[in-house]
């Protein structure tokens, strides 16, 4: 094995989370509880990539990003595990760096479109003290240069310099919402973490944003991660994407691949779930809801609501398996136990 | 800002009837700098003269012109009540954004000194710092010790708010950008409390006023200092009401009901102006 391709494959990677646990670990009146939300999640994200993360509510998909942005407070805490950026060219641990290489590093060059985004923006500044407030410091230029820097900016995400003189309550949310893309795309990041971006849109609007989101990360050409729980929006958007579930990411590959041919049970369930046009076959829902994360079940965290659940399943949790290049599942059904498959 | 309260004064009656009548008792207060006689100073004029075309409000059976000693208590009546205000709208400001954005340790300490000044009974404990303090009484004194008095309710209500602003995403966003705790605290929260603050500034002024006058009229102030209460209390060592010199009451009273009303019409509307949300509305349609 010769170390050059592994170099360039590495070089290719913007972000390396290694083995993250994240629990929310709260005390009150002697009473410990600890909620694994986020339970030994490892994925990389390559340069210029989209990548998608799916899941029902309460996966644990929000407090992967979080964690992985380092937006983190008490309760919540990390475990163990890493996360590497190699952003502005040069390589760091997030959890590393002290808060003022941190803060240099935050809008530059890593973003974060927190869930909810369209309440960003604070009710009672004009959008033009947000921007100041929010991505002055990170710019590094005078105030007027800066202010022309965000109009045009604006101006490419097709919003006029009037909106900076409104309050958000006097723009839609549509606009908001692009406002708050604007705000997060601003300093042209290599990095941008949106969660869940379009949620509270109609799909018209929906569509809009998403494609205003793609264009702005081509335009800069920065990588993102992406999470949602549409998986329509995941087709559409996404190169790759990771399917989480009860804390775990269970299966990950390219889009494609993966809609067309999921190996994960829970995975074929949301992709079965979808709407297809000219099929009017009722479509079959998942019976049950996702485990309580502060006890969650034994083994594979899937079993209680799998239908090809094995007798293995509920002793030992299934490790992430490589099934074809590129595409990882974490099922014992889809990869049966066998030194030949476990990578 | 001119725009916005020229506007104010234009479409809202509630904030027009409030700066006339706030405007007026200032206006009057203001007159004590041109008073002919100091306000300690006693029969300068013929006493117990009902109100007449030289003595507009009458005059006191110790032979003070009730006009003039008027002005001089309603200035002080008001200087107590800002200052009261002014002070205890710091304390709170201070107790409630920190207690409520800092949370934990902190938040409980905080709150459970706030809690203790909630429950303490106010009218014992001044009537007590009056005969602590006997002949050294003076309002800048009795101002600090209801200033350090009447903070509590509103610091509760300040720190509710903070406690709910700390969750909101802008804060989160806030925290992600870099800035430090005194830039969102004052930058990002306080503009959203100022309109309670105040709110509550001005309802103070009416809290405090009130509670002077009633230690004012008990005589547990300093009675040498002319102020509305005091006026009062004097009247009423001098049975005024039996002897039928009501002007002698009846003025202070109006003057301080105009007062009360005055502040409380402008507490009301004043918060449109400060509330981005409202103030658009009601007001920027109208001044654009």
């Amino acid at each position: 094995m010769s170390v050059a391709p592994a170099q360039a494959e590495a070089a290719e990677r913007v972000l390396e989370v290694a083995n993250l646990r994240a629990y929310y670990r709260t005390s009150y009146f002697g009473v410990s509880r600890e909620v694994r939300a986020v339970d030994g999640v490892s994925l990389h994200v390559d340069r210029n990539e989209i990548y998608g993360l799916a899941g029902e509510s309460s996966c644990g998909k929000s407090t992967l990003v979080k964690t992985i942005v380092r937006a983190i407070r008490p309760p919540l805490t990390i475990i163990e595990g890493s996360v590497r950026f190699d952003l502005g060219g040069r390589a760091c641990d997030l959890y590393a760096l002290d808060q003022a290489r941190l803060a240099g590093l935050r809008w530059r060059h890593l973003s974060y479109i927190l869930q909810g985004s369209m309440n960003v923006l604070n009710p009672v500044r004009r959008v033009r003290q947000s921007f100041v407030d929010f991505a002055f410091r990170h710019v590094g230029k005078p105030m007027p240069q800066f202010l022309r820097q965000v109009e045009n900016h604006l101006a490419r995400l097709r919003l006029e310099p009037a909106v900076l003189d409104s309050y958000p309550h006097e723009l839609s949310g549509g606009m908001r919402q692009r406002v708050t893309i604007a705000l997060a795309s601003v300093c042209r990041p290599d990095f941008i973490v949106a969660d869940e971006p379009t949620t509270a849109l109609d799909v018209v609007v929906q569509k809009d944003v998403l494609a205003l989101l793609c264009e702005v990360q081509r335009q800069i050409r920065s990588s993102m991660i992406l999470v949602t729980h549409d998986i329509g929006v995941h087709a559409n958007v996404t190169d790759r994407m990771g399917i989480m579930y009860a804390g775990r990411l269970v299966e990950e590959g390219r889009t494609v691949e993966v809609i067309r041919k999921p190996r994960h049970p829970y995975t074929a369930h949301l992709v079965t779930s979808l709407p297809r046009i000219g099929d009017a076959e009722p479509r079959k829902g998942l019976e049950g809801a996702p485990p309580n994360l502060a006890n969650p079940p034994s083994g594979c965290r899937f079993h209680p609501r799998c239908p090809l659940a094995m007798a293995l399943c509920r002793q030992q949790p299934p490790p992430m398996v490589d099934v074809a290049a590129g595409h990882r599942v974490a099922c014992w059904a889809a990869a049966p136990p066998g030194p030949a498959v476990v990578s | 800002m001119f725009g916005v309260l020229r506007d104010l004064f234009r479409y809202r009656l509630e904030f027009r009837f409030g700066v006339i009548l706030t405007g007026f008792i200032v206006a009057f207060a203001a007159l004590s700098l041109a008073s002919p006689y100091p306000p300690q100073d006693q029969f300068v004029v013929p006493p117990d003269l009902p109100p007449s075309w030289s003595y507009w409000f009458g005059t006191t059976s110790r032979g003070q012109d009730v006009f003039w000693l008027l002005t001089f208590a309603i200035r002080n009546t008001m200087l107590f009540g800002f200052s009261v205000a002014i002070l205890s709208r710091l304390i709170s400001i201070a107790f409630g954004m920190w207690s409520g954005y800092r949370g934990g340790l902190v938040d409980r300490v905080l709150m459970s000194v706030n809690d203790t000044f909630i429950v303490i009974p106010l009218f014992p404990l001044l009537v007590l710092f009056y005969f602590v303090m006997r002949d050294r009484m003076s309002w800048p004194l009795l101002a600090l010790a209801m200033a350090s008095l009447g903070w509590a309710y509103d610091a509760r209500l300040i720190r509710a708010v903070a406690l709910s602003l700390k969750s909101r995403e802008f804060t989160q966003q806030c925290v992600f950008s870099g800035m430090r705790t005194r830039e969102i605290v004052f930058q990002e929260h306080l503009p959203y409390v100022l309109p309670i603050v105040f709110y509550t500034t001005l309802n103070n002024m009416n809290w405090s006023i009130g509670l002077e006058v009633t230690l004012s009229v008990l005589g547990f102030t300093d009675i040498d200092t002319p102020t509305v209460g005091v006026m009062i209390f004097w009247a009423n060592q001098h049975t005024a009401m039996v002897a039928g010199i009501w002007w002698w009451v009846f003025f202070p009273v109006l003057f301080v009901v105009i007062l009360f009303i005055g502040l409380f019409l402008l507490a009301i509307s004043i918060n449109e102006y400060i509330d981005p949300r409202s103030r658009l509305a009601r007001i920027e349609g109208a001044s654009r």
